[in-house]
């Protein structure tokens, strides 16, 4: 199998000079700095020659103090080997420039123009370098530089100027004062472009076709974004998706945080798998620091992140089943009364239901409560039952069957390509797990099965994701058996100032693959987190999958996915 | 007295004493209708919650959360009456007032039952009509132009796309369900509602199993309840037709189902299940057929809310594709199972 130095050889000696620091980290990491010019050309060389078919993500550094930024691409391979390539490119300060990688993988769309409407980094060759997450009233004062300042404070009201639309309704427009802009008090360079009303409306080409909003606040949506749909009757014709309504900026907060005060706001990404990302952020700044955590504190933390993945898998399904079933939620009062025994287990042990805050750098917060396994074991046989009983009753039901079967099916090139993870990838017939391809924890010493279907529709993703609560169970029992006595925390010094560097860490969230980018500079702060959520994945691939299909079914492939928009606007 | 003065009114002016009559009827029918209707909805929350492991309502009117629904009414009447700005004001003004006048014609000639008055059964019926059967299928499907009405006149898309997918639906169950009535009555020969009950030695479920069950399916679509609600799918168009409804007009709207509901069940249970036929009770022979009655209706109504709660939505596209390949020629076959087995007793 391909190591990362046998990638970093081979990229040596293809690029000569174009390859800079180049060295290897954490077993399977490969980090290098590449000419801006040459980026394109690499990236492809790796994606034909050695299977980086997997875009990750990208993350935006800014170097104030070299008068630099620098853009961190993640590649990874969909099984065909463990390495991960972090390329860094750099681009002056003030006049930023990167090229675009979107020729080459689909899904770097959304995570370039994220970086050019935080940071000002404008990418060539874009197709739509439209803002994302914020609002048309923020765009232009790029709030992930170092030297922003601040928005005006517009909490108040004050601050924002009521204006009358044609129909007569008020509208309010949140952007800087011209008098601020003229002083220089506020740095303001307006870009320009259409805005996603101008967009949608550009491709309404007959008299039978109109826009059909679903949000920002629908009857069912499970969060705030915005689903535009452009419809001939019943028949969607293209999907326009918004998304930035909760936008809370919580890279940005844990920038101005140290490193432990990140640990609570990592819940807050999404408050169903808090555990996954209190693991992400944790694992990356154990790399950072070079520790790890005693093999009590792994076993603990294997335990609560699978029950969290039972828990969240339960409400997930059940959300789904809700969303094809309408105002009479059946399934979901089912499910709900069995995810609060697994949630009860959880508390036990992490004291909180939803926020935890747990995993702790080189451990965990609390040892497990006495008598945790002989808890533990029924809830789990009920579980298993339970689930059993669910897919009897769903999943082999003609009408259920009706809605789910051959519903927004995903072929696995098609997959691959739109860079989802997670039980909709492996719906999708991808054996892609990062407990097994990129292996924390102890997950490579326990025994489990990568659950896949080979159909890809919405049938598949939600059996995949009962399938993989009887997985979930079958962990959390080896490693209540295994088990050892001791510590559960590593010394640590009072604070936490990692070397300077940068550390990804990838886990498998219970909706897929969520990495952690830091980056320390010596100091108790980090120069830059990137949080890199399964659901921003899913949702940047949601339009392409609703083209053509009908309105109702619209939620049948969205509810499938098994959202959350807090963690996509982060 | 009184009843002296009465008759001496009627024999005076018995146009006006008829006309009078009528109107004391209908206002004892819609009063009644209405509060049966309130009943149907106590009835499908206290189910829907015990078949989903919850209480459902328990507070208002003590444990059984009996005076629920008058809380509700209170507080329907008391909300502020919205008219949204674009509505086409008359059509929607109007809208609810239909779909609930409706209900009210279809009950006229309905019976609710009928008691034993010295070994003969007295039906209780407002309107007797030879054709009562016909009339009914006629009237209930003012309640689609009544639902397109609402949606149209709203002027918001998720109305708008309620209203199409409601008139969809009825087109392509309409027919089958017309003719499941046909074959009934070509059964009974007679196209008179008491008369169908009267003449169903045994149940015409019995005797056509395939018109039963189509004409089931049919009515459940044509209440738009699950799984074939697709004119309000919560999910994808927020509540249909009703979206920009509100207070009262709303509360006529949400009532107007209920009622027809009840008015559904009770014509399923005369044309397939009987009616009021059933053996005398000997202690309260006088109200035993409008016990049978009763039961069956009551049967009726916690099948529909057991299906409600147990079923998913059908899509629109499968829904018409349904009644099309699959209602429209099965109930054929079952006009011509009802027409042979009628002449081969002939």
């Amino acid at each position: 199998m391909t190591t990362a130095n046998d990638v970093l050889n081979a990229l040596e000696s293809a690029f000569p000079g174009a390859i800079q620091d180049a060295k290897v980290k954490f077993e399977r990491q490969l980090w290098a700095t590449v000419k801006p010019d040459k980026i394109v050309d690499v990236c492809k060389y790796l994606t034909n020659n050695h299977d980086f078919d997997h875009y990750s993500g990208a993350a935006g550094v800014d170097r104030i103090d070299e008068g630099l930024f620098e853009v961190t691409e993640m590649l990874a391979s969909h099984g065909a080997h463990q390495v991960v390539a972090l390329l860094k490119v750099q681009t002056p300060r003030d006049k930023p420039s990167v090229k675009s990688l979107t020729g080459l993988y689909w899904n770097a769309n959304w995570y370039e123009r994220e970086i050019w409407e935080m940071l000002g980094i404008n990418f060539e060759g874009h197709p739509e370098l439209y803002p994302l997450l914020l609002t048309d009233g923020l765009m232009g004062a790029w709030p992930w530089r170092k030297d922003f300042k601040g928005y005006p404070d517009y909490t108040t009201g004050e601050r924002a100027v009521e204006m009358l639309s044609s129909d007569g309704y008020s509208e309010y427009k949140i952007g800087p004062m011209d008098a601020e802009v003229e002083s220089g008090a506020y740095p303001y360079e307006k870009p320009e472009y259409p805005t996603f009303r101008e967009r949608e409306e550009a491709e309404i080409k007959s008299e039978s076709e109109m826009i059909f909003h679903m949000g920002p606040q629908h009857a069912v949506v499970p969060g705030p974004f915005l689903l535009d749909l452009l419809v001939d009757g019943e028949r969607v014709r293209k999907a326009f998706l918004d998304i930035g309504y909760i936008h809370k900026g919580i890279e940005k907060i844990m920038e101005n945080r140290t490193y432990m005060q990140g640990i609570p706001i990592t819940d807050r990404l999404c408050y169903m798998a808090a555990l996954s990302n209190n693991e992400s952020y944790c694992g990356s700044v154990e790399r950072l620091l070079g520790i790890e955590a005693p093999e009590r504190a792994q076993y603990i933390r294997v335990i609560t992140q699978e029950l969290s993945r039972i828990q969240s898998h339960l409400l997930g399904t059940a959300e789904f089943l809700t969303l094809i079933a309408s105002a009479v939620y059946s399934p979901f009062l089912y499910m709900i009364i069995d995810r609060e025994d697994v949630l009860t287990l959880i508390e036990s042990v992490t004291g909180a239901r939803i926020n935890h805050s747990f995993v702790r750098f080189g451990g965990v917060r609390n040892d497990l409560p006495d008598g945790f396994a002989e808890k533990t074991k029924p809830v789990l046989k009920m579980v298993r039952e339970k689930t059993e009983e669910y897919k009897e009753l769903f999943l082999s039901d003609s009408i259920y069957r009706k809605r789910m079967e051959g519903i927004g099916v995903l072929s696995p090139s098609e997959a691959r390509r739109l860079g989802v993870s997670g039980p909709p990838l492996r719906a999708s017939d991808t054996s892609y797990d990062m407990r097994r391809e990129d292996p924390y924890l102890l997950y490579k010493d326990l025994d489990f099965d990568v659950i896949t279907r080979k159909e890809g529709d919405s049938k598949a993703r939600v059996e995949v994701r009962l399938d993989e609560i009887l997985e979930s169970c079958y962990i959390i029992e080896q490693c209540l058996d295994q088990i050892p006595e001791g510590s559960i925390q590593e010394k640590l010094p009072k604070r936490i100032k990692p070397e300077p560097g940068e550390a990804y860490y990838r886990v498998e969230d219970p909706r897929g693959e969520m990495g952690f980018f830091v980056v320390s500079d010596g100091s108790d702060k980090p120069v830059k987190v990137k949080a890199r959520g399964p659901v921003y994945a899913y949702f940047q691939a949601l339009p392409p999958l609703l083209e053509g299909v009908y309105i109702a079914d619209v939620v049948a492939i969205a509810g499938s996915m098994d959202s959350c928009t807090s963690e996509v606007d982060r | 007295m009184v009843f002296s003065a009465i008759t001496e009114f009627a024999a005076q002016e018995p146009k006006l004493y008829a006309f009078m009559l009528g109107l004391v009827g209908a206002a004892i029918l819609a009063s009644v209708i209405n509060v049966a209707a309130m009943a149907v909805v106590w009835l499908e929350r206290k189910v829907m919650g015990d078949l989903q492991a919850r209480y459902g309502p328990n507070r208002v009117g003590g444990r059984w959360g009996i005076l629920q629904l008058g809380a509700d009414a209170i507080k329907l009447f008391t909300k502020e009456d919205i008219i949204p700005r674009g509505a086409d004001r008359p059509v929607y003004v109007w809208a609810p007032i239909i779909a609930s006048a409706t209900t009210m014609l279809v009950a006229a000639a309905i019976p609710f039952g009928a008691v034993n008055i010295g070994g003969k059964e007295i039906p209780l019926v407002v309107a007797n009509m030879d054709i009562s059967a016909f009339y009914v299928e006629a009237v209930l499907s003012i309640m689609a132009i009544a639902a397109f009405m609402a949606g149209w006149s709203s002027n918001n898309k998720y109305s708008m796309l309620g209203a199409f997918r409601g008139v969809a639906r009825m087109i392509s169950y309409e027919v089958p369900m017309g003719i499941c009535v046909i074959s009934v009555a070509i059964m009974a020969h007679s196209l008179n509602l008491v008369e169908i009950v009267q003449s169903q030695t045994i149940w015409y479920a019995v005797a056509q199993p395939l018109g039963f069950v189509i004409f089931t399916i049919a009515l459940i679509t044509d209440l738009g309840r699950m799984p074939f609600d697709q004119s309000e799918g919560e999910e994808e168009i927020v509540a249909g037709y009703v979206t920009e409804y509100g207070g009262i007009r709303f509360g006529l709207l949400y009532f107007q189902e209920y009622n027809s509901m009840l008015l559904g069940s009770i014509l399923l249970v005369l044309l397939y299940l009987g009616g009021w036929n059933g053996p005398t009770i000997p202690v309260i022979s006088f109200i035993s057929p409008m016990v049978w009655f009763l039961m069956k209706v009551l049967i009726v109504l916690v099948s529909l809310i057991w299906i409600r709660v147990s079923l998913v939505r059908f899509r629109i596209d499968q829904v018409t594709d349904l009644g099309w390949k699959w209602m429209l020629p099965l109930s054929m076959v079952n006009l011509a199972w009802a027409v042979a087995v009628g002449l081969y007793f002939a």
